[in-house]
């Protein structure tokens, strides 16, 4: 029997998010108790908790996503970014009193040296404890390949006096999704710069001429590229996804969040971020074949943490 | 008891339908996939999330395979074994101990804390501020003064003049003093804990005698001596630094020294700081035997200038009638004589011109 004969199924998938905003404001009232309680010791099991109940309320075909981080994870990896940082510290201080010039190019290179391992670390740390019907995400990418490939976008960025950015962006974007694993499942991003600065020119132009009225249909854009251009590959079988966003779909979801925010002083926050949340998954369509009950456990295990603790410590996002 | 539920072993993504049980002699749960041997998890290396009735368990030995049951007489049965073992971390067990207690202990923990930043940590910050050395303060107030001179212009006569007019009086200052006269048309005067004290022009046309030239430079030298920058300086990052622990927020640390350090001169002492002035500048007065009256009258002159103009050490300086009764007080409850001083007289004269 030949297996390309078998006719391809098309598969149903349903992507959901169950987060409430009463709950996760226990959760995060919980956390600020604890994190003040310890002095701040807390912190990063806080985060976990925060993050696990994120991961667990968003569903595909009614089975959870899992966050399956730790606290200890976390904290040593938050030691270990400090120690990093007073090094650093230590360091530029030396410098500074050789030569304040000579410091204040350490702390820029250094800097752009550091980005792309706190990227690839991240990543690793990030796919790593995802899972989903007990299968592991992995992220591939190789540490040295990706510090190089940015180091050369970030000359070509300040060569072309910043035009290359968008290129960057969607450079770095495609090469993290190509490394993202699920099981057999291999991802892939079709985005690119030139698209990418269309997008941008039109928003910011028509945002400026409507008075800011356009930016709600900026995002829808900025949203529609991403997830449009997102693919997942099992073999022959393959899922796409495509966005329902619209603008007046954002329009009315971030007027409201600005209006929970403003009239609860800030304690709505719990309530924005789910609302977010459900919006971004009531608005995500995935259609395709791959059978997800076929899947197999591939990826290796992974015990690192430094990349994530970098990350927060340092205040990055990036990608999604 | 058996328990329906779904089992992913962690190798596949596929389900499998299971029943769980409890062997409570071993403190184990076991179930079997099909055609297979008996699984066993020891409760104690149980770990699980919940999502209302749905129970996803997970073994801390192999964290892939998960096991899902969603059941309602189960979610209350495994709680309790999970209790017995100890395997509900203490964020659960508080967020389980309902809206009513989790409030009440916030309240607590908020009035608590607002205790410790209105009345506790005040002191010790003002207390603290004597494990510094002067030379802390040197260094803020010549940093500061090196940019207050950049911007501003410097009357030299009258600086000299009112260098003399000071070194004439008794002040039993803690460091050497230094008095500067910048042209401004601001009524304002202002004290750097390095000794430096800075009087505005403008200051100094309102200035009716030499007693109450006297009676505003006592007030400055007892900012100086007192440390009241530095304290001020302090508290206010005693503050900050526990708001900013409470909100994880340590880098806005380092902007609120730089702020208030380059915010030095215009900063608003507390009520207590400025008493503490106006009595030091009341003994400067019967120290030397100027009159007394002269801080009142002060505080008139200033008091008028008010009315038609913003000026800025009104707006710093708190309750003036207050604090101008409060004076009147004082000195009717002490001893004094007052001699005319020609020194301090033609030096006052050579300062209006």
């Amino acid at each position: 029997m030949n297996e390309k004969e078998i006719p391809t199924n098309k598969q149903n998938y349903n992507l959901e998010f169950f987060g409430k905003g009463s709950e996760f404001f226990g959760i995060i009232i919980v956390n600020w108790l604890l994190t003040i309680i310890t002095l701040g010791i807390y912190y990063p099991w806080a985060r976990v908790k925060k993050l696990k109940y994120i991961y667990g309320q968003t569903s595909l075909n009614n089975e959870r996503f899992h966050f399956s981080g730790t606290g200890w994870e976390l904290f040593v990896g938050f030691i270990k970014v400090i120690l990093i940082y007073i090094a650093f510290l230590i360091v530029y201080g030396l410098l500074i009193m050789v030569n304040p010039i000579l410091g204040i190019l350490f702390v820029y290179l250094g800097l752009l040296a550091v980005i792309p391992f706190i990227i690839h670390g991240s990543l690793k740390y990030g796919m790593s404890r995802t899972s989903y019907r007990g299968i592991r995400f992995g992220y591939r990418g190789k540490r040295g390949e990706l510090a190089g490939k940015i180091y050369l976008w970030t000359f070509l960025t300040i060569i072309t006096l910043g035009l290359y950015s968008f290129w960057f962006s969607m450079n770095l974007r495609r090469y993290t999704h190509e490394h993202f694993r699920y099981g057999e499942i291999e991802f892939s991003n079709d985005c690119n710069g030139g698209d990418w600065l269309w997008i941008s020119l039109k928003g910011y132009f028509l945002t400026v001429i409507t008075f800011g009225i356009y930016s709600f249909w900026f995002y829808r854009d900025i949203f529609n590229y991403y997830w449009s251009n997102l693919k997942m590959k099992n073999g022959e079988n393959v899922i796409t996804c495509k966005s329902t966003a619209t603008g007046s779909g954002f329009f009315e979801l971030i007027i409201i969040n600005l209006l929970i925010t403003v009239f609860t002083f800030g304690i709505g926050t719990p309530w924005v971020i789910m609302r977010n949340n459900k919006f971004i998954c009531d608005n995500i369509k995935l259609n395709g074949d791959i059978d997800l009950d076929s899947i197999h456990q591939t990826e290796e295990q992974y015990n690192n943490a430094t990349g994530e603790g970098a990350m927060d410590y340092l205040d990055l996002e990036i990608g999604n | 008891m058996l328990f329906e539920g779904k089992y992913f072993d962690g190798l596949s993504s596929a389900p499998f339908q299971v029943s769980v049980n409890f062997d409570f002699l071993k403190n184990k749960i076991f179930f079997k996939k099909e055609n297979e041997d008996f699984i066993y998890w020891d409760i104690s290396q149980i770990q699980f999330n919940n999502y209302g009735n749905l129970f996803e368990i997970r073994n801390k030995k192999n964290l892939d395979s998960v096991l899902k049951i969603d059941d309602e007489n189960f979610s209350q049965f495994f709680f309790q074994e999970m209790k017995k073992n100890r395997g509900i971390d203490i964020h659960t067990q508080i967020t389980n101990a309902g809206f009513l207690k989790i409030s009440i202990i916030t309240f607590f923990l908020f009035a608590s804390f607002s205790c410790l930043y209105f009345y506790v940590l005040p002191p010790i910050a003002e207390k603290s501020v004597a494990l510094l050395p002067q030379t802390f303060d040197n260094y803020i107030g010549d940093m500061v003064m090196n940019d207050f001179i950049d911007q501003n212009k410097i009357d030299n006569e009258k600086t000299e003049d009112l260098q003399n007019f000071a070194e004439k009086l008794y002040l039993a200052e803690t460091k050497k003093l230094e008095f500067t006269v910048v042209k401004s048309n601001k009524v304002n005067a202002f004290a750097l804990p390095n000794g430096q004290i800075v009087i505005y022009s403008a200051i100094l046309e309102k200035i009716q005698s030499y007693d109450q030239l006297a009676a505003l430079i006592g007030h400055e030298v007892s900012h100086v001596n007192n440390r009241h920058s530095i304290k001020a300086l302090s508290k206010s990052l005693a503050g900050y630094m526990m708001i900013s622990l409470l909100f994880n927020d340590v880098n806005g640390i380092m902007s609120v020294l730089a702020e208030n350090v380059q915010q030095i001169h215009s900063l608003s002492y507390s009520r207590e700081f400025e008493q503490e002035a106006d009595e030091y500048g009341l003994k400067i007065l019967i120290n030397n035997n100027l009159d007394p009256y002269a801080m009142v009258e002060l505080f008139e002159q200033l008091e008028k200038e008010s009315e038609f103009s913003i000026s800025e050490i009104m707006s710093t300086h708190p309750l003036i009638k207050n604090r101008k009764e409060y004076m009147q007080k004082i000195i009717q409850n002490s001893d004094y004589t007052v001699k005319t001083n020609n020194q301090l007289s033609t030096i006052f004269e050579s300062l209006k011109e």
